[in-house]
């Protein structure tokens, strides 16, 4: 996600440069008969007479690094299929081929696509094989087009077959060659606008910061061609384009370095960028906003890539289709980016070369869109050691259909003790009891382990872990003047009723997302009251619900993801209509449908539609907007919001989300098991949003069961859950055991004594223990807010505080085992019985019984031990 | 594994990790945990401050009552305060200074700072940050990129706040939150005051602590050698520094402020300004990177005049104190000491003879670290409404109190997403507040 520093992409430019000038180029026929032979003379006399002519010359010259790429490919045109000596495929071990794109439209005679054939092994290596396969052309008809290195260029009007054969393997596509007329000249949105992003113009750093830099502004990734263009044209009326003298404009001058630019040079005279940029002030910069056609979609190809080896490569193409049908190669004009450089680099022309094993997401942006593919890089060595165990359940499957793609074999599960601590504190807050751990040893059933998660389901004290899930999203908090304790209090008891009522999620989302009414009586309108920003409320409900954050969108296009600032705005509307009144009662506030307000887009001023986000513009009808938009967030064909619930519902079992952070779901983040999440979206769906049969498929399913002890093979797994992760147990459900296990209550504020940590209400209530350890303030509905980030001072509290060291004695139970008469090495038994649910080692129970000494009522000593246990990460952390 | 001083790079870092197994990974995780730093190029300035102590004066304190007076401006703008003579010649203070006029020839007075915040929440995330607010990241304070840098010395916390966080901007952003500050939670002018859970419960005695430390070990230790997670490393290194800090005498005496000296104690004064600053000194002198504290509240919207009467005396005696007194003990050429605020107050009085929200140019404060003693940086002309001469952005302040610190802003952190941000963009180092 590099912003294109100047060192990095004149580095490019260099490369670039080199491989241009590389002396033997291949080059297409029609090449040599419009090259002209200086480029100083052709740029100043001959560009306005025939500017499609250079257009052509040069977007041909920029497919020539392409063609020396693949350099010995096999030329075959129409219907001479060429042998080629050179490259006998070895296509033996393949199973699959696939051209791509799977469609190919040619729109001028100066048009060119490059086209990628890609070969699967058995095993699901995959392979470029573009310069491998044989290229000819299926069928009947006059020659219509011409493929030379992977690149095809038209010939004549019609449509063909375009086909790659690779010994008994063939694929096809087809060709349109919608004209071949010469292009006409470069258009600002079109042609011009793409160079600012690709040569890192626009970019937060540099000209896209929001004041511009060195006095010259774009909107950032060109979010306002209509202002850019008023910036380049009549902002310092001809201070930045020359239209008499193109190459004296100083926006070229600057790109090329011509003059001192902090950026840098940017490309050269010689590129396609330089050209676009030229021609289009030789031809009188003009404006196209009226006619422009938009880009509609972008694909990359390949969808996926296999690489085995670190020096495995497979090129990436790029195709825009505009809504006027266009569809048009943007692989030199996209931005290319990997999530992962260690496992899989990118370069600027999107070349993907491997590197160590693991797993990367290659994205490209063009115009607002950003699509991207998954690239694994394996090493030849792995292999993949299937489970022991049949799969549990569907969640299986799909874990270990991606493991083995990765090779990447799972650890073994966990004990019947381990299982218990472990899936006790994840679904009731709290360590498991005598009597469950009795009761687990005694049921000999292979169900065991599912009886347990029944129990835990059906028990009030889940309802406290998932209510506390609820308020951390829903900003459960008082705020002087703002929201008072008891309309706070009641929107907690709102949840908890529901949660405990078992109603289903979706019916409860849409109940607080179109709530009207008193804070009293209708306590979830706190959702509108804690915060009255129409567009923050528009990020929240999109970001809590949907797992989506939108918050860029409001002052520029989400650089990573899709989201414009039309589709901000436009969502914004639905909350545009809110209003609040006070009653008698200074705590309770009235939130009510105003009927009347709008959002306005700033660049245009213009009041924007509600519209859904990635959705429809839907009907109103006079009713409450967010009745409207709250059946579309809550409706099972939402794509987002089925599967940010249980995408949360999995990273509350497992440690870790599918999609990680859970709220920032963007293209540029992608899942990292797409079909598992998927999957779970379905069975939640088909569950009806009941979350607690969802929570029962993720912890009778064996992806939660496995160890967390790792193999050499799976220690670097964290995404893939080839092992149970470590993690500390939540701030609240913490206090909560270290008060079970010493069996001394919290006094918590407010609550009566014996109340769990997991009841406190208010965000901004609690106690130091909790806010050391990272509850979450419900400030904003983040994720990130409750967290279980060590830090010093939960270290210095767990050693020297109160909690740790007053409980014990506060307890007396060192003392009272001791007075039943329990003999030292059975109180240390109790005491790691009762905190980490197992008994301690031969070597544990020495060294603490060392430390007693010939004490016969040795309490100082076995509090010390207690205090130890307490403060050791085995039960810190659940595991 | 935390505050290492030599720069691991990502790439090295996935690297080393490849080598031992799989090196499966999805960049940002382990980017954000193991070495938050990117990969471009930058040169470190040579070290000229040891530790910085940061007063944060919270509300946005007038420039005009304080450290910018305009005695020949119309008494709308000029309010009802006197300008003094300052120990820099020809340069005046207000009336309310007079002791840290006296050791005016020991600071560097920017008079022409200036942003575009106007708000309280944004204008402090700009002046702690160096970063314009974005809605898309949270920036680390310049006490937690001090932190993420050197980590801790002499066993002291690197950041520490003093009483506590001045703003939920005081922290450390899109840092891990290992790097957030350590507060003291107890304010040292309080009677009785004490830091919470540094010394050892009651009853708990050095050979019972030892005792405890030795069955922590015996129960630790399987699962420590059994499980390679990263939170339970970081848990361990946290466990070891509380050990360290509570096991080193001389790093536990500093939040001691009953140790100092009765006669020294009323030098800076016993009041909130006093006590706060002699703490802080305490903690730079034993080995704390970067002390912050905050005093008082200067939002004055209303009696302006009333309100500065009020609370600055105070913060004149013991700002004056501590600039001597670390100038005695040796330490000013090391400590940076900053005074900074939220924004400056409009220039004309409104009608409640207060001031309201004014970015466009307010003051800030230095002394020792490099700065040049006795020398005022820009003017905010006649009515100090805007810069009248080198602006300085909280940019370069921030960048320059860095390069004083041996860190170069244009050093780039891994943010999530795997995004590479500058520790500070944009900002010069201003020469002309140097020596």
């Amino acid at each position: 996600m590099k912003f294109a520093g100047p060192q990095r992409k004149s580095q490019v430019v260099v490369d670039f440069l080199r491989e241009s000038t590389n002396p033997a180029p291949r080059r297409s026929p029609e090449l040599s008969c419009n090259q002209a032979p200086k480029v100083d003379f052709r740029r100043k006399s001959t560009t306005l007479l025939a500017p499609w002519a250079l257009q052509l010359r040069l977007r041909l010259a920029s497919f020539a690094l392409w063609a020396a790429v693949y350099s010995p490919a096999p030329i075959a045109h129409a219907e001479e299929p060429a042998e080629s000596a050179a490259s006998p495929p070895v296509a033996a071990e393949f199973v699959e081929l696939a051209v791509y794109p799977p469609q190919v439209r040619l729109e001028h005679g100066a048009d060119a696509q490059r086209v990628i054939a890609v070969a699967t092994r058995a095993d699901g290596v995959t392979v470029d094989v573009t310069s491998q396969v044989q290229w000819s052309r299926a069928g009947e008809g006059p020659e219509l087009l011409a493929v030379d290195a992977g690149v095809v260029t038209p010939r004549a009007v019609g449509n063909a077959l375009l086909q790659a054969q690779l010994g008994e393997l063939t694929a096809a596509t087809d060709v349109q060659v919608a004209a071949v007329d010469p292009p006409g000249a470069p258009e600002f949105r079109h042609d011009v606008m793409p160079v600012f992003m690709r040569a890192g113009c626009n970019a937060g750093g540099c000209h896209g910061a929001a004041l511009g830099k060195d006095g010259f502004q774009l909107s950032l990734f060109g979010y306002d061609p209509a202002g850019d263009y008023y910036r380049l044209t009549r902002q310092l009326s001809t201070r930045r384009i020359n239209r008499a003298l193109p190459d004296d404009s100083l926006l070229l001058q600057k790109a090329i370095a011509g003059v001192p630019h902090t950026g840098g040079k940017r490309f050269t005279p010689d590129d396609e960028y330089y050209a676009a940029i030229h021609d289009w002030i030789a031809a009188g910069a003009g404006d196209d906003a009226e006619q422009a056609a938009t880009v509609e979609s972008l694909q990359i190809y390949p969808p996926q890539a296999v690489l085995e080896g670190s020096d495995a490569a497979q090129q990436f193409i790029a195709v825009a289709t505009y809504s006027d049908g266009e569809q048009r190669d943007v692989t030199d004009l996209a931005v290319f980016l990997s999530n992962n450089d260690a496992s899989a680099a990118v370069g600027d022309s999107g070349l993907v070369t491997a590197a160590n094993a693991g797993e990367a997401f290659v994205t490209a942006r063009f115009d607002v869109h950003t699509v991207g593919s998954q690239v694994l890089s394996l090493s030849p060595e792995a292999k993949y050691e299937p489970p022991a165990e049949p799969p549990a359940n569907f969640i299986d499957e799909l874990v270990e259909a991606k493991l083995s793609k990765l090779r990447v074999s799972p650890s073994g599960l966990c004990t019947d003790d381990e299982f218990l601590r472990r899936v006790t504190i994840d679904l009731a807050g709290r360590l498991p009891t005598a009597e469950e751990r009795a009761a687990l040893h005694d049921d000999q059933s292979p169900e065991r382990r599912e009886h347990v998660v029944d129990a835990l389901l059906a028990s009030p004290d889940f309802v406290d872990v998932w209510a506390l899930k609820w308020a951390e999203i829903l900003l459960v908090r008082s705020e002087p003047n703002r929201v008072e304790y008891k309309p706070m209090y009641l929107y907690w008891q709102w949840i908890r009723n529901h949660v405990a009522a078992g109603t289903p999620a979706d019916a409860m989302v849409r109940e607080l997302i179109s709530a009207s009414g008193s804070s009293f009586l209708e306590p979830e309108v706190n959702f509108y009251q804690i915060e009255p920003d129409a567009k923050k409320i528009a990020e929240n409900a999109a970001q809590a619900f949907l797992g989506i954050r939108v918050q860029c969108a409001q002052c520029h296009n989400h650089p990573f993801d899709r989201w414009t600032m039309d589709d901000y705005y436009s969502f914004a509307a639905f909350f545009s209509q809110i209003a609040r009144k006070r009653t008698e009662d200074y705590r309770e506030i009235l939130v009510f449908n105003r009927g009347g307000g709008e959002s306005t887009l700033p660049v245009t001023g213009k009041a924007m539609p509600p519209k859904f986000l990635g959705g429809e513009q839907p009907e109103i009808n006079r009713r409450d907007r967010r009745e409207v938009v709250a059946e579309w967030i809550a409706s099972p064909d939402n794509p987002y919001f089925a599967a940010n619930l249980a995408n949360r519902a999995w990273s509350h079992m497992l440690g870790v989300g599918i999609v990680e952070p859970v709220d920032d779901v963007r293209v540029s983040n992608p899942p990292s098991n797409p079909e598992l999440l998927d999957a779970l979206a379905a069975r939640l769906v088909k569950h009806e949003f009941d979350i607690r049969k969802l929570l029962r498929d993720i912890a009778t399913s064996y992806a939660y069961q496995r160890t967390v002890e790792t193999t050499a093979g799976n220690a670097h797994d964290q995404r893939n859950f080839a092992h149970a992760l470590v993690r500390r147990i939540p701030a609240e459900a913490l206090l909560d055991c270290v008060s079970q296990a010493t069996g001394a209550p919290e006094r918590l504020p407010g609550l009566p004594p014996g109340a769990r940590a997991l009841e406190v209400a208010d965000g901004n209530g609690g106690n130091y223990f909790l806010t050391a350890f990272g509850r979450s303030k419900r400030t904003t509905v983040c994720a990130c807010e409750a967290s279980a980030e060590p830090t010093l001072s939960q270290a210095l509290h767990m050693l020297n505080g109160n909690t740790v060291h007053g409980k014990i004695t506060q307890g007396g139970l060192v003392k009272t085992w001791l007075e039943e008469g329990r003999t030292p090495a059975e109180v240390i038994a109790a005491i790691y019985d009762r905190c980490l649910g197992r008994a301690p080692s031969e070597a544990e129970s020495q060294q603490l019984l060392a430390l007693c000494g010939d004490n016969e009522k040795p309490v100082a000593e076995l509090e010390d031990a207690f205090w130890a246990v307490l403060n050791s990460r085995e039960f810190l952390f659940n595991h | 594994m935390f505050g290492h001083t030599s720069p691991v790079s990502r790439r090295g870092f996935l690297t080393v990790g490849a080598v031992g197994g799989l090196g499966l990974t999805l960049g940002d995780w382990f980017a954000l945990r193991h070495a938050a730093a990117a990969e471009n190029e930058y040169v470190s300035p040579p070290v000229k401050a040891q530790s910085v102590i940061h007063i944060f004066l919270p509300g946005g304190i007038s420039a005009q009552e304080s450290f910018d007076p305009k005695p020949l401006a119309p008494i709308e703008y000029r309010g009802e305060l006197r300008a003094i003579p300052t120990k820099i010649a020809g340069e005046q203070f207000s009336e309310l200074l007079p002791r840290t006029a006296g050791i005016a020839d020991k600071l560097t007075v920017v008079r022409s700072l200036t942003h575009s915040e106007a708000a309280h929440e944004r204008g402090v995330q700009n002046m702690l940050t160096g970063y314009r607010p974005s809605p898309a990241l949270e920036f680390p304070s310049l006490g937690s990129i001090v932190s993420h840098e050197f980590g801790p010395r002499k066993n002291l916390p690197a950041y520490i706040c003093v009483p506590n966080m001045p703003s939920p901007y005081a922290g450390p952003g899109y840092l891990s939150a290992a790097y957030a500050p350590f507060s003291l939670g107890d304010d040292p002018a309080r009677n009785g005051f004490k830091v919470r859970d540094l010394n050892l419960p009651g009853g708990v005695d050095e050979a019972r602590f030892t005792r405890r430390r030795e069955a922590l070990a015996a129960v630790n230790q399987s699962f420590v050698d059994r499980t390679q997670a990263d939170g339970v490393a970081a848990m361990n290194s946290f466990y070891q520094r509380a050990f360290d800090l509570i096991g080193s005498e001389s790093a536990r005496e500093a939040f001691n402020i009953d140790a100092e000296d009765g006669k020294m104690r009323d030098r800076y004064g016993r009041h909130q300004a006093g006590q706060r600053m002699l703490m802080a000194r305490r903690l730079v002198e034993a080995g704390a990177r970067f002390v912050t504290l905050s005093y008082g509240g200067w939002d004055h919207h209303v009696q302006v005049t009333g309100n500065m009467r009020r609370l600055m005396p105070a913060f004149d005696q013991a700002f004056a104190a501590l600039v001597s007194d670390l100038d005695e003990r040796g330490l000013l050429d090391d400590t940076l000491v900053l005074v900074s605020t939220e924004f400056g107050r409009t220039p004309k009085l409104n009608q409640d003879g207060g001031r309201d929200h004014w970015a466009k140019v307010f003051s800030v404060v230095a002394a020792g670290g490099g700065m040049r003693r006795g020398m005022v940086v820009g003017s905010s002309g006649a009515t100090a409404t805007e810069p009248e001469d080198t602006p300085v952005s909280p940019e370069d302040l921030a960048t320059t109190v860095l390069h004083q610190l041996g860190i170069p802003a244009e050093k780039e952190l891994m943010a999530p997403g795997a995004r590479p941000i500058e520790i500070v963009k944009g900002g010069q180092v201003r020469r002309e507040m140097l020596t």
